[in-house]
């Protein structure tokens, strides 16, 4: 297998945009082509990302629609959608591409657009990642699906909500320091206290919001990466699963699919956690990012509510964690977030975060999870 | 092997049935093909009580457009007794009362002449 990198990131600003999702990403791949100094006809396919669309916007058939909008409508071009990890799938397979010698530059990117429909309507459409028979059936929600881990979790565990607070409050501070985040502002362990209850014991500042955006990265192979002298190269990028229903999972005080992804990206790269400087994880929730942290073997079982109490995860802990403000305060356009949190961490291991930058960073680590913690995409980038 | 919809309409009647594995003993909620623990595609069926404990549990305040109107309503995940789990519905037990290790009994949803779902009620 050939070695890939990544020489070009773009993303949009996270938040409310008046522009349809294939807009939003071809704006974030103008800026990734750019900084990669690549000329759009020398890319060879485009793998895209995007969930909700077909309801939000009425639109299948995204690739095509994404690539022509981006001018390059003649390239191969395939839409992924796994839940909330469709463009960190997009981004493994087209590793996979390069790696396997069929191509030497693939864009790799997703976009969502979610604000133009109402809350009630974007909750029913998020939960379609849920099962329609089983479990949409119920009213069942996202916020849901993480209050049912997270009460496992506090009981197994005696994780606390003011821990799960303390994630919400150390992300919003990491996303002052970042210009593209949907929310730049901090907030307080009492505001999110008394935040409404959405689905208890998780409240409205333990969610991430619903947000449109769009991002970009591009792949190229080791002989194109060598002539770029910003190139990061990927040193893993695997993916795992789990039953689709919550009624399979024996245990949801754990999400054993984090744990499968993560050993099979730390074997491909031949690391340990204790290699990993900084990490992009899938805190959709406050307690996703706690059991995150423990399913990656950055903290032991039981131990993530502690991590986030103490400041081991902020900006200058043990390992920073969100540096970009993840998914609580950087936002959540779902079919672009894999792809975001790639860019944030090519940009920190580029040195080039400026007041959020991890200093030294030299490996980073990117989780992605989609639906009832049924998919878990882990990748391991490196200087 | 059973289908989702003959699975609901026994539970319409008032029983679940779930799948036994005849290999390995494993027991598994319908439908499934080759048994997860096993590999095997060898099942004969097992009838569930529909009573077990409430293994974690949550209250939905923000509810999908369809469910809006029920909001809040309390969603378990249940672990039988025979020790297979399934998610449903908490009815007739008032929020505030709900907690974890409660015993609870299977009865069917349907809410509005809407599609069959799990529902728990007192044990």
């Amino acid at each position: 297998m050939r070695r890939v990198a990544v020489i070009g990131v773009g993303v949009t600003k996270f938040g409310k945009h008046e522009r349809t999702s294939a807009e939003l990403f071809a704006s974030a791949a103008v800026d990734a082509l750019a900084d990669a100094e690549i000329e759009p006809r020398a890319v060879q396919s485009l793998y895209y990302g995007n969930v909700v669309g077909s309801e939000t916007e009425k639109q299948l058939h995204m690739g095509p629609q994404a690539a022509s909008v981006l001018g390059v409508p003649t390239i191969p071009t395939t839409r992924f959608e796994a839940a909330c990890a469709s463009s960190h799938a997009a981004f493994r397979h087209a590793v996979m591409e390069i790696a396997s010698g069929v191509s030497d530059v693939v864009l790799v990117g997703g976009a969502e657009r979610v604000l133009n429909v109402t809350t009630e309507e974007s909750t029913e459409y998020f939960a379609y990642a849920s099962d329609a028979m089983w479990e949409q059936t119920l009213g069942l929600t996202f916020p849901g699906v993480f209050a049912l881990v997270a009460r496992a979790h506090m009981a197994k565990h005696g994780t606390t909500a003011e821990q799960m607070a303390a994630v919400a409050v150390k992300n919003h501070r990491h996303g002052v320091l970042n210009p593209k985040a949907q929310f730049q502002k901090e907030i307080t362990i009492e505001q999110v206290m008394k935040s409404p209850l959405i689905a208890d014991p998780l409240r409205l500042y333990d969610c991430c919001p619903f947000t449109d955006g769009g991002a970009a990265v591009v792949l190229a192979s080791e002989e194109v990466a060598r002539t770029r002298k910003r190139a990061v190269w990927v040193l893993a990028s695997a993916a795992a699963s789990d039953h689709m229903l919550l009624h399979d999972k024996r245990d949801l005080s754990r999400v054993p699919v984090t744990e499968r992804a993560a050993a099979a990206a730390y074997r491909q790269a031949g690391k340990t956690p204790a290699d990993v400087d900084v990490v992009e994880l899938h805190d959709c929730f406050t307690i996703a990012e706690i059991v995150a942290t423990e399913g990656l073997g950055l903290f032991e079982p039981g131990t993530g509510g502690i991590a986030a109490e103490k400041g081991w995860t902020s900006l200058g802990g043990k390992v920073p964690v969100n540096p970009s403000g993840g998914l609580k305060a950087k936002g959540h356009p779902i079919g672009a977030t894999g792809a975001s949190q790639v860019a944030e961490i090519v940009t920190q291991l580029r040195g080039e975060a400026g007041p959020r930058q991890v200093d030294g960073a030299s490996t980073g680590l990117v989780h992605t999870l989609g639906g009832n913690t049924a998919t878990v995409l882990v990748s391991l980038l490196g200087t | 092997m059973i289908s989702i919809k003959e699975f609901f309409d026994g539970a319409r009647a008032g029983t679940l049935t779930a799948l036994k594995c005849r290999q390995c003993g494993e027991l598994a909620i319908p439908p499934r093909e080759f048994c997860v623990a096993c590999g095997k595609r060898d099942w004969t069926t097992a009838p569930l009580s529909g009573e077990g404990r409430v293994t974690s549990f949550t209250v939905i305040r923000v509810a999908p457009r369809r469910h809006a109107a029920a909001a809040p309503y309390a969603i378990a995940h249940v672990t039988l007794t025979e020790g297979v789990a399934l998610l449903g519905r908490l009815v007739d037990i008032p929020l505030e009362r709900v907690t974890l290790g409660m015993p609870v009994r299977f009865r069917l949803l349907s809410e509005n002449g809407g599609p069959p779902a799990i529902a728990f009620g007192p044990a």
